[in-house]
Order: structure tokens, then sequence, then C-alpha cells
């Protein structure tokens, strides 16, 4: 699957990560253009349905990146969001999607470069895990 | 139906060196709902904006989408130029192809240019079901807080209260002044701090609009812009205050060198900066000295220059020469960072009174031993090529300005950033240097980076200004971002209630039967209560299920349709 | 409120300090010298230390001065006569002439493309040429022609009259005559700027000598996509793509035979051109010869080292002491002591040479007489008030940005928005 090229989708919230994600443009850090980026206010207003949305529909992995524990703009937020993805994780094991699928992680306004690591580590890992094999069952 | 026109910004060459703009026009006139697409070399422009106006009237479009840079910059800009050619503000949907595109995929133009039209698709799709929405108003209390009482944080209170706004100024210390009462005299005027602090200091206590409390802190922080509740804790009592603004002036301290550095804690007259500046005013003059710059900074774990020590030490070395002038001074740099006019000359002077002036690198920093009851000094010297020993009676370790010890703490508080040094940072480091991309909050002084005091005061007075532009319009604009329920769905279950920060969402009476309703004027926008709702009956302007959902299926038949 | 402000200068120093004023409530009449706002900054293509597109972020707020309620454009105008004390400044401002009515241009450029008269472009720095009628840059606010009456041949011989003719807006009047205006104003802010050094007097340096050493503002230029190469890195001898580049830290600044200050921006403005340079030809070689590395600012030792790792800058602690001709008078040779050389002059061959000029605070003299205000031994209004670092030493006259201090961007606008902030001080507070 050396030309797999997987399309990847990214919730980011627009105080930490998705101005973390445009520091790294501003930056010129590069990173492989498999990842989309859909802005939110608050990593916790991303609903799981969208993840089995996406995920059911043949995109190959989706991101949730929200503010450091601590340090949500909604002061309590990515708490909530911290509880609800490994759920959703779970879920996904349950409908025989591999979990690593969805990534939860934190990237500060301030963290460009942890931006670049983690856009580059998930889109290693989703070509390593092949295309969504969902893929073919799309209506 | 709706009628979507798209425009692709070139921005110069900062999109089309790698996104092929063209093609990208080409793409967006194949989606749905689109009946015009162009591009523009920087739509930011007024040529540009004026060329959208135009393309708005000529199109009869409802809809507009812009391809281009950040939208935490300009969406502002071309949702105001939507609005003169009469389209709803909130119909505009802005697409990010140069952060997280063109200036990310530099090397792989294709695979960018692709990207670019997937994510143009997925705007497009967002576009299509927008809502036109009306902005909400809240009011300003007019009261303005300034956490800090050094130099920035005085100059900053003294102009908002002269411009008779009420100001609360909290300082930490028994007394205002910050880091500047240990510095005596400040270079290049020579001028005495004293009498510049109390100069500032009086103006406040003159001034019925200014609450001093000193040997306090904020404790507690809640609400935005126009609306913040801080608690102001003296350690016996808690004071609830109610403000507007808030300017963030915490200042600085001196970095003590480690234990042994230079011989810093081991020998004796190995001091820092600061205790320097208080044998000096104590009259204490030595009859020689050495002084180590960048100590502890400029190097791996700390690369930052603290911008004012170079200047520091030449303005002591010169008091010392004045007082004693067969002093004996050598002053071991890696770069001398006297930049601007009055630095520069106090550089010259310091020169010609004699201060001997070794560059030496990285690589090989200086050895400082005992010797007797005087120490040595030995030092590469980069110009000379040479090894010079210097005997003296004082070292002097010029170390960084860092951050205070408990930034951490109102960096959480306040819901600000800081950087991995612990500066805060500023909502753009060129042009929006004293403002937090937070709305209502400032920052200035060396809170925000080592700074001189008159740029600590200009930035003082800066974010003074800043800060009294939402009190002088008494109302800041709420956007229309905020979150509703769907009555039909509702099953008052309440967990909307518990998910809200701002306490917002209430249950109450509709028709007869319990509902959840959301208050307009509490509610932030940060769509927690969407998730938390297990019926889908919660969504969030400009954000709803259906948009969102719709962006998920653009990306699919644009991403992964074609490649079928 | 509705105190009338007068802001001189509209680079990004007034530009920011009329926005402020106009917030506050203030009249805020900003005037400029030449046809558009923008300033210096206008001319750059990146700014330090993020690289961010210069006109990208500047350009927003040029609009929303042009935009703003508050505020009234005099471009293409000068300061004529200042009377009366604070808080009742007379001032007269002379609008010159444009020769085109401007509330009918529609700015479409027509005139411009048969207009016969070709003269050296100001904002392209001389590298190519502009027409008698001309828009300075395609971002111009006002997005407005003028006329160069010193250059038109309709105006200096009654002849030609082509512009006239192709104008279907029917804006150009060449009876059009200057306009003085006369401002009761309550205080006055300068923000004039700086003007980039002739460095033509300092020959060792090779300018005008040799075809391949230039300014860094012309090397902005030249980097920029809407600039004269269309953003391709090309030396002016043969239009080749330099290998190898130069650049000349202090030409003129930090010099007691010229001047004595430090310019201050120029080591990180240094630093980005060698960046953009390798970004425009990657392997390209870039060394930087320089005093002090001044990289004092938030991010800005990061950015060397970046220039460092990244793109093998060579950073050189050593002044030149002589540049020439290259072989077949392209490139250069550039002279200079080196450690580790014993001491012996070494003369490296270069492609290009980019000299960085000391920044002169070249209005400042002219206004000290016009204001009544005094400049410090440099030249610039520096404070003589640390208390009070905008403050002129005339009650009600401030002074920020670059012609108060040598200063880079953030500092320029943090200290525009404190003059600001003094300005209201003395009209709302009712004293200093």
């Amino acid at each position: 699957m050396s030309d797999f090229n997987p399309t990847i989708l990214a919730f980011c919230c627009n105080w930490c990560s998705y101005a973390g994600a445009d520091l790294a443009g501003v930056s010129r850090l590069q990173m492989p253009p498999n990842v989309h980026v859909i802005r939110v206010m608050c990593s916790a207003s991303v609903k799981p349905e969208y993840v089995f949305k996406a995920l059911s529909q043949g995109i190959d992995g989706v991101l949730v990146l929200g503010c450091h524990i601590g340090d949500c703009h909604y002061l309590t937020g990515n708490h909530r969001t911290a509880k609800r993805f490994p759920l959703a994780q779970k879920i996904l094991g349950e409908i025989g999607l591999d979990e690593r699928r969805l990534r939860l992680d934190w990237v500060s306004a301030a963290e460009g470069e942890k931006f670049q690591q983690v856009i580059t580590e998930f889109v290693a890992e989703i070509k390593k895990l092949g295309p969504n094999p969902l893929r073919e069952v799309r209506p | 139906m709706p009628r979507i026109g798209v425009f692709i910004c070139h921005c110069g060459h900062n999109i089309a060196a790698t996104v092929d703009v063209e093609k990208v026009v080409q793409f967006a006139r194949t989606l749905p709902n689109v009946v015009f697409s162009s591009h523009n070399l920087y739509s930011c422009s007024e040529e540009g904006l004026a060329a959208i106006r135009k393309g708005i009237e000529e199109n009869k479009l409802d809809r507009v989408v812009v391809a281009a840079c950040t939208p935490r910059t300009h969406e502002p800009l071309f949702r105001r130029n939507c609005e003169r050619a009469g389209v709803n503000k909130y119909l505009f949907e802005f697409v990010n192809i140069r952060e997280h595109c063109s200036w990310i995929h530099a090397k792989e133009p294709e695979a960018a240019t692709k990207k670019a039209m997937n994510l143009v698709a997925m705007g497009v799709a967002k576009a299509a079901l927008l809502q036109p929405q009306t902005e909400g108003e809240s009011n300003v209390i007019p009261v303005a807080l300034v956490i800090g009482g050094g130099i920035a944080g005085l100059a900053a209170a003294s102009a908002l209260v002269s411009q008779g706004i009420e100001t609360h100024i909290v300082e930490k210390e028994s007394a205002l002044g910050g880091m500047l009462r240990e510095v005596h005299v400040i270079g290049p005027d020579m001028v005495d701090s004293r009498t510049l602090i109390d100069e500032y200091v009086k103006a406040l206590e003159r001034s019925p609009k200014a609450h001093i409390h000193l040997s306090s802190k904020i404790s507690d922080l809640s609400g935005f812009i126009g609306n913040f509740e801080a608690t102001i804790s003296d350690g016996r009592c808690d004071e609830k205050v109610k403000v507007g603004t808030i300017i963030v002036a915490t200042g600085g301290r001196e970095l003590v060198p480690a234990s042994g550095e230079f011989g810093y804690g081991s020998l004796t007259n190995v001091i820092t900066q600061l205790e320097l500046e208080r044998r000096l005013a104590r009259g204490e003059i030595p009859k020689s000295a050495v002084f180590i710059q960048c100590v502890g900074c400029r190097q791996p774990g700390r690369e930052f220059c603290s911008r004012i020590c170079c200047n520091a030490s030449i303005k002591n070395a010169i008091r010392m020469l004045r007082a004693e002038p067969d002093a004996s001074v050598s002053l071991l740099h890696r770069d001398i960072m006297s930049y601007g006019t009055a630095a520069e000359r106090a550089y010259r002077e310091a020169s010609e009174r004699g201060v001997n002036f070794i560059r030496f690198g990285l690589d090989r920093p200086p050895v400082v031993r005992q010797d007797g009851n005087r120490l040595t000094v030995a030092v590469f010297d980069e110009n000379l090529e040479q090894e010079l020993r210097i005997d003296t009676d004082l070292v002097v370790l010029a170390t960084p300005i860092v951050p205070v010890e408990d930034v951490k703490e109102l960096a959480k508080l306040l819901k600000v950033p800081i950087d991995r040094h612990g500066f805060f940072l500023e909502a753009h480091v060129k042009l929006r240097p004293v403002e937090f991309a937070t709305e209502g909050i400032f920052i200035c002084g060396s809170a925000r980076w080592p700074s001189s005091v008159s740029e600590c005061i200009a930035q003082g007075l800066a974010a003074a200004t800043k800060a009294s532009i939402p009190i002088r319009e008494g109302r800041v604009i709420i956007e229309p971002i905020t979150a509703y329920s769907d009555p039909e769905k509702c099953i008052a279950c309440g967990n909307c209630v518990l998910a809200c920060p701002y306490e917002a969402i209430e249950i109450v009476l509709f028709d007869g039967k319990r509902k959840a309703k959301v208050n307009e004027a509490k509610c932030k926008g940060c769509g927690n209560c969407v998730a938390a709702c297990h019926n889908d009956a919660m969504e969030q302007k400009g954000f709803d299920t259906r948009q969102l959902g719709a962006m998920i299926d653009a990306l699919i038949k644009s991403a992964l349709e074609v490649s079928q | 409120m509705g105190a009338k402000v007068v802001v001189l200068g509209g680079g990004i120093a007034g530009i920011q300090a009329a926005l402020d004023l106009g917030d506050m409530g203030f009249e805020v009449h900003l005037v400029e010298r030449t046809p558009s706002i923008g300033g210096h900054m206008a001319q750059l293509d990146k700014t330090f230390p993020t690289n961010d597109c210069s006109m990208c972020i500047l350009s927003p707020k040029m609009i929303m001065c042009a935009d703003h309620p508050n505020i009234i454009l005099h471009t293409y105008s000068e300061l004529e006569r200042v009377e009366g004390e604070f808080p009742n400044f007379k001032v007269t401002i002379r609008e010159k002439a444009r020769y085109v009515d401007v509330s009918r241009c529609t700015g479409c450029g027509d005139c411009v493309a048969k207009c016969p008269v070709k003269v050296p472009s100001e904002f392209e720095e001389g590298l190519i040429e502009r027409k008698a009628i001309y828009m300075p840059f395609p971002q111009s606010v006002p997005r407005k022609v003028t006329i160069d009456a010193t250059k038109c041949r309709m105006i200096t011989q009654k002849k030609c009259g082509v512009c006239k003719k192709v104008c279907k807006a029917g804006a150009i009047d060449y009876d059009q005559k200057d306009r003085l205006i006369v401002i009761d104003a309550s205080a006055i802010v300068v923000s004039t700027g700086f003007a980039v050094m002739d460095v033509s007097v300092l020959p060792q340096f090779g300018y005008g000598i040799c075809k391949d050493v230039v300014t860094s503002i012309q090397f902005e230029r030249i980097l920029c996509a809407s600039g004269p190469t269309g953003g391709h890195l090309r030396r002016p001898s043969d239009g080749a793509e330099p290998k190898s580049l130069a650049f000349i830290q202090c030409v003129g600044s930090r010099d007691a035979r010229t001047h004595a200050y430090c310019s201050s921006v120029c080591c990180m403005y240094a630093t980005k051109e060698s960046i953009l340079a390798g970004e425009h030809c990657p392997g390209i070689k870039s060394t930087i010869f320089y005093m002090d590395m001044r990289a004092v600012g938030k991010g800005f030792q990061e950015f060397v080292q970046r220039a460092q790792r990244s793109y093998g800058v060579r950073y050189i602690n050593s002044r030149p002491a002589k540049i020439q001709p290259g072989e077949d008078g392209k490139g250069a040779l550039v002279s200079y002591e080196r450690r580790g050389a014993g001491g012996e002059p070494v003369t490296e061959p270069f492609d290009m040479v980019v000299l960085c000029p000391a920044l002169e605070p070249k209005s400042n003299a002219q206004l000290a007489v016009l204001l009544g205000i005094e400049m410090d031994a440099d030249g610039f209004f520096r404070s003589p008030d640390p208390a009070h670092p905008a403050d002129s030493t005339r009650k009600g006259i401030f002074a920020c940005g670059f012609s108060n201090a040598p200063m880079d961007i953030p500092d320029t606008v943090a200290q525009a928005s404190s003059a600001a902030a003094r300005v209201a001080e003395l009209i709302f507070g009712g004293g200093y």
C-alpha cells in the first residue's frame, strides 16, 4: 500500500489548535498534505457522530485537537472532550474499525511544532493501517 | 437556491507559488450552488475587496466564500465587505488555503492544489447552509483592571485614570514600582528611578478614579469582555470587582545564576546586576569590575536575548567610571545590543571612559577563579585571538529577565497563552503587540518580553489606549455563534445545563412543557451543550450539525470520489 | 468629543495612531506626503520573524483608515505651517494638485497604460519605471492616480494630453491647483518615519559602481512577487540567479563619519532576507557581515538560528573595508578581515551584494522648524523626558515610531498607540 494517500479530517478549536496550526503555517513547518481542518470553537462541541459519519463514509482517520487540560478557553470544555473520545474510540473497535483511526491530542496556540509533529505522526500511522475498509461499502 | 461566489486569493505568491489558483477557480465553478468563481492577487486590498463587491453585484450572489489566509486575522474585514455589498455578514465563509495549505506543503504543489480544492468544496458546502444573523450587543462595565504595579502597570493605570476611567491596580508587593525599585538609576539618561516611579504613583494616589490594592493578587477571574469579575485577595479578605477590560503587567524577575555558575554562590564578590545596583546605591563603588554578559541565556535551553542587559551593564560601568575615573572595568560579551541612538552613544562613552569590551564565544565561556582576596577571570578574546587574564575585585553576572514564578497560574485564570519560556503570547507579534487574541485583555511590559523602561511605558500606554476603547464605546458586539435549542426535540434531560461552563442554559416552561433555553447574553458560543445533547436538540449558530455534516460529505466527494 | 488631531505621516506609525485616535472619538486628519498611505512597510516583501507577507497584514489597516468615519486622509499633502499653542494649534496643510478629480477617478489605470513618459519608480527603488501619471503600488490607498507635475508633458510643455483623452470618467483636470486647508487641531502627532540613506556617498561599498550591489530595500522589491522581477531573485547585471549573496550591515550606521547611531532593524531584516533568498533559490549561499547581531526581540534569536541551521547562512563578525566590481563587471569582490587568517584581509567573490544602509529621519529637520520642536543629537525626536517617551519638547505635539527613534514594527505600533494615549490624557484629562 505504498501509494495509499489517506484522506484525514481534523477538528481544531479556534483558540488553541487552530491557532497552533496557523503558527505552523506561518513558521513554514512542512507536513504531509492529507489533513483537512474543520474549525470549531471548542473541541467539546465535536459530536462523536461527526467522527462516526466521517469514518463510516470512508475518511481514513479523524483528529480532534483541543487546548491542553487546564487551558481550555471555555474553562472545562476539553475535560469533556477527554472523557468523550476514549469512549468513541471503544465504539470504533466494537464496529470493527481500528481505534487508532481516531486520535485526540492537545495543541496550544504557541505549539506550531507540536501541530506539525501530530500531523506527521498521524498520517504515518494511518498509512500503516491502510485505507478505511468501509470505503467500498459507501452507499 | 443559494447563489454562491467563490474568490480564490493568490496572496501575492504566498498561495500562488504552490497552489494552482486557476485550477481551483475552475474546480469551484463545478461545485453545487456556485454561480461565480474568480481570483484576486490580494483579496484584502482595496482592489480585491472592490472586485468581490463587483462579483456580488453582477452575479446577484447571496453567499460568499473566500479562500485565502487565516480567518483569525481577516474574517472581520471580509464580513464588512459583504455587508457593504448588501450580503449579510454571516453569509460569508473563509477557507484557509495559506497557513493550512500552501505554506505547509510548499514542495508538493499538486497535492497542495488538490487539498485546496477539497477545502474549498468543504467551505462551499457549509456556505450553502449558512443562515443570515443579526449581532447582539453587550454592555461594557466602565472600569479597568491592571494586574501588576511595576512601571508598565503604573503607566497603563495612570493613562486610564487621566482619561477619567475608574481603574483597579493590583500589586503583589507592599509598594508600587516593581523591579524598577531595585534599579536606582535608569540608563542611558541616568534618570533617578525613584523620581520616575513617584511621578506615576502620585498621579494615581491623587486620582479619585484609581483604586490601589497592595500586597494583593488576583485569586479568581471569570467573565468576558465588558463583564469580567475578578477576585482581589490580600491574604486576609477577598474583594470582588466587576470590570470591562483587563491589562496584564506582571513584569519579570532577574534570573538567579545556577549555583557555581562563574563562581556564583561559591566565590565571594561574584554578584548579579541587581546586587550591583544595591551596592552602587549604597555608594560602594568598586575599583575594578568584570561584567559577564549572556549568563544563562543565548544558549541551548534558553535561546533568547534579554534585550536590556548590555545597556544595563554599560550604564553601570559608566556610573562606576564617573565616580571612580581610574577604575578598571571590562565587559565580556558575545554581541553588544546597544540598539538605537542613545544606547549606542552610551556604548561609545563607556568605551571612551576606558571600559574594555571583550568578545568571547558561546563555545569558550570565561572562567572565574578565586585568587587570594581577589578574583581572576580568564577569557579568550575572539578579536585578538588571544587568551586574556583579568584580575578584578568584582564579577557582575548579567542574567536575563524571565517571567515571574506564578505566571502559569495567572495565564490559566485569564485563559491566555504563554510561550515555552513563560512570556505571554500576544495576538500578533507585529501589528498587535499589546493585545491578546481574547477580546478585552491586554498585555504590556516584561511579562510579554524583556523591555526597557521607556518601552514598558510605551506599551503600558498602548495597552491603556486599547483598554479604553471598549469602555468609551460602552458596548461590544456579540458574535452570533450562540447556541439554541429545538423544543420539538428537547427532552429536558438537563445535560446541556451541566455542560455549560457559563450557566447560560436553564430549563423553563415552554407551552406547558419543560424545555432547555439558552440565555444569549451569557452564551459564549463554545458549543459544549451541542455535543452533550443526546437528542440533537441543541445546535450552535454558524457551526450546526447540518453544516458540519455537509462539510464532511463534501470532503468525501472531493477527495475520494475523484480518485475512485 | 470631536476634538481634532493632525497626524503627520501615513506609514504604519501614523496609520496606527490615526486608528486609535479615531476609535477614541477624535477627528483625525492623517497627512501623507506621497500619493498613498502605507510607507516603507508597503514596500517590504515579508516581515521578521514570522515572515508574514507585509502587504497582507498592512492592507487591512490601510483600508480601515480609509473607511473609518473619524479619519480624513490628506494624501499627496504636506505640512505648510503651524501656528498657536496647545490646545489651539492652527495647522495649514497643502494638498498638492494631483491634476486628477479624485471624486471621479475609479483607479482603472487606462491613463497609466497610455502615458508616454517613463520615470524611475520611487516605490520600486528605481529598479523599474513608472509613468508621469501613476499609482504608487497596486494596493494604494486611496486607489487614485496622480500626475507628477514635474514630469508631465502637458503640465510642463502643454503637449500630449493623452490621459485626458482616454479617461472614461472625465477625471483629468490639468487646471487643478494646490489647496490650502486650515485645521484647528488640539494636538499633533509626528509619525514621519525614515528615509534610506543614499549610500553612494560611501563609495567603498560599491553602490553605483558595481551593478550587482543593491540596497536592502531594493532587494525587498526584487524578492516581492508584485515587484520588478515578479519575485524572481535575479541580479541586475545579467539577470542571472545569484548562487552567493553577501549582506553588509551598518553601511552608514554606527559610523562616526555619517551616523553614529544604530538603525536597529537591519540585523533582523538581513536575516529575514537571507532566509527568503534561501526559499527563492534553494542552495544559495548567503553570508551576513555584521558588527553585533542585534536579535533582541521576541523570536529573534530563534530566527537567526533558523537562518544558520536551515538555510546555511554564514554570519561573519567583520566589517568589510572594500567592495569592488567582480570579473566582467558581474558580481562583486568583498574584502574583509577574517579571524583565523592572521589579521590579513581576505577577498571573496559574491554573485550579488546587499547593503544595509543607515535609516535616516529625513523629514525631522524641516518639521523641527515648522513645529518648533527639538531633535536629539542624532536628528530624532526622542523625548527628553524618559517618563513620557512619545512626548516632544512642546506641549501637545508628540512623536512616535522611527521619527522618534530607530525601532521595528511592533515597537512602532506600541509607541503610536502610546501617543494616542497621551493625546487622550491631554484632552480628556485636562492636563499632563
